[in-house]
């Protein structure tokens, strides 16, 4: 199994040597659990029956004036252990920031690129200042993966990650992977027309927003979507993703499996449509 | 009167756990020097339990298994939100209600240094909520 959407906020080794990242988690994430040990978060995957797990950080720079986790940290991290992969984050509102994806991708080894426009405090159709970063993504051929819907993040504007602001970008870039998180939870139909449409859109399970994971992705997945729209036209289309740790991954794997999807659509969520867009060469 | 208190540290490894703790606590009264008194052992986890029963892995498997199905993972529960103080969802009703009906503190008496306990009584620390680094605090009071 492949978690696509975890955040390394609650790491004892990062935060304690870092004061300023252990205040950012609190103020701007909105995060208060205690970090644990690193020990932990491979427990919890292998709890789960989680191989591997997508680190995303977070540069809010110019909004909060910190960095969730920069992406340093998160190559410290990667190379800890075989089973991270780790993402990077740029903030959208500095000029350099292409150049900056680049640099992750090239010489930090990381493999995708998170953005969230609630929390970055940018316009994701933006063609100044969003735009550019596609581009980068495109000629560097990875995946980003945009916060959409409601963020838990105390100051996290809704507004910005509609799934629709998405669209235009989506076609004007079609070679790029775009994993749009939560669903888009509560614009649910918006963000699932998408991925049905364009060939380039992905959708990660991180709902949760009341209830226990099997009650959410009932709600969501069975209800709303629909079962048999999920078995007929997502079934490729969905990555397996938890919010680690703001929800715990050993119950979120059995929300899902407890959905009663085919064998076949159930390892495709899991892990072979992430393993296909992370271009991983070992099956988790 | 003395008082010694120890703040033990434990990673636990799985979901639900059972962990021998007998023979560190009692390596702990030893160290205290004290020979009468009484020793305490809690938890300070409200997901955790602290019990006492024979020491075989067969009844671990069981006290695991009853406390499942007393209180089942998928009932319905009202302690499943969004919980703002953690800034996590707060889904884990079960590992609470488990450590409610298991209880969180044990004590035994002190005489002329020994722990007074059955010959079979087996401290353990109950992981519910696991894998977590938890803390379990040992007192030891008396003269």
């Amino acid at each position: 199994m492949i978690d696509f959407h975890t955040h390394p906020v609650m790491i004892k080794e990062l935060v304690n040597s870092d004061a300023d990242l252990d205040r950012s988690i609190h103020e701007v994430f909105g995060f208060h659990f205690p970090a644990q040990p690193l020990e932990c978060f491979l427990l919890e995957m292998d709890e789960a029956g989680v191989e591997t797990a997508v680190l995303l950080p977070l540069d809010c720079t110019t909004a909060h004036a910190c960095r969730i986790v920069s992406n340093e940290q998160v190559t410290e991290l990667v190379e800890k252990t075989p089973r991270f992969v780790g993402f990077c984050s740029v903030d959208p509102n500095q000029p350099d920031a292409p150049v900056e994806v680049e640099r992750a991708v090239h010489h930090l080894g990381l493999r995708g690129l998170k953005l969230d426009p609630s929390l970055q405090c940018f316009d994701p159709a933006s063609q100044e200042c969003a735009y550019p970063l596609y581009q980068a993504c495109a000629e560097l051929d990875i995946p980003v993966l945009l916060h959409c819907g409601m963020s838990w993040a105390p100051s996290g504007l809704a507004e910005l990650a509609q799934p629709l602001r998405l669209e235009k970008a989506i076609q004007a870039f079609p070679t790029v992977n775009f994993i749009l998180a939560h669903f888009a939870w509560p614009w649910v139909q918006e963000a699932t027309m998408l991925a049905v449409k364009y060939p380039n859109v992905f959708l990660d399970t991180a709902i949760l927003y009341s209830g226990t994971p099997r009650d959410a992705l009932t709600r969501v997945l069975a209800r709303q979507v629909g079962l048999d729209t999920v078995e007929c036209s997502l079934y490729n289309k969905i990555v397996f993703g938890t919010n680690y740790p703001r929800v715990d991954m050993r119950r979120f794997v059995r929300g899902l499996q407890g959905l009663g999807l085919s064998p076949t659509t159930e390892q495709a969520i899991l892990s072979g449509n992430a393993s296909r867009i992370l271009k991983l060469t070992r099956q988790p | 009167m003395k008082s010694i208190l120890h703040r033990v540290k434990i990673q636990t490894r799985h979901e639900t756990e059972l962990i021998n703790i007998t023979g560190h606590v009692l390596e702990l009264v030893k160290a205290s020097g004290i020979k009468n008194g009484t020793v305490f052992v809690l938890s300070l986890h409200t997901t955790t339990a602290i019990t006492v029963n024979e020491g075989l892995p067969d009844l671990e498997k069981d006290i695991a298994n009853l406390i499942g199905k007393l209180v089942p993972e998928n009932a319905i529960y009202n302690h499943a939100r969004y919980l703002p103080s953690d800034g996590q969802m707060a889904i884990n009703a079960p590992s609470h209600l488990r450590g409610a009906l298991l209880g969180f503190q044990v004590f035994f008496p002190l005489e002329d240094g020994k722990m007074v306990t059955g010959s079979r009584q087996t401290i353990y620390f109950v992981e519910l909520d696991g894998p977590q680094y938890r803390t379990y605090v040992v007192q030891i009071l008396g003269e």
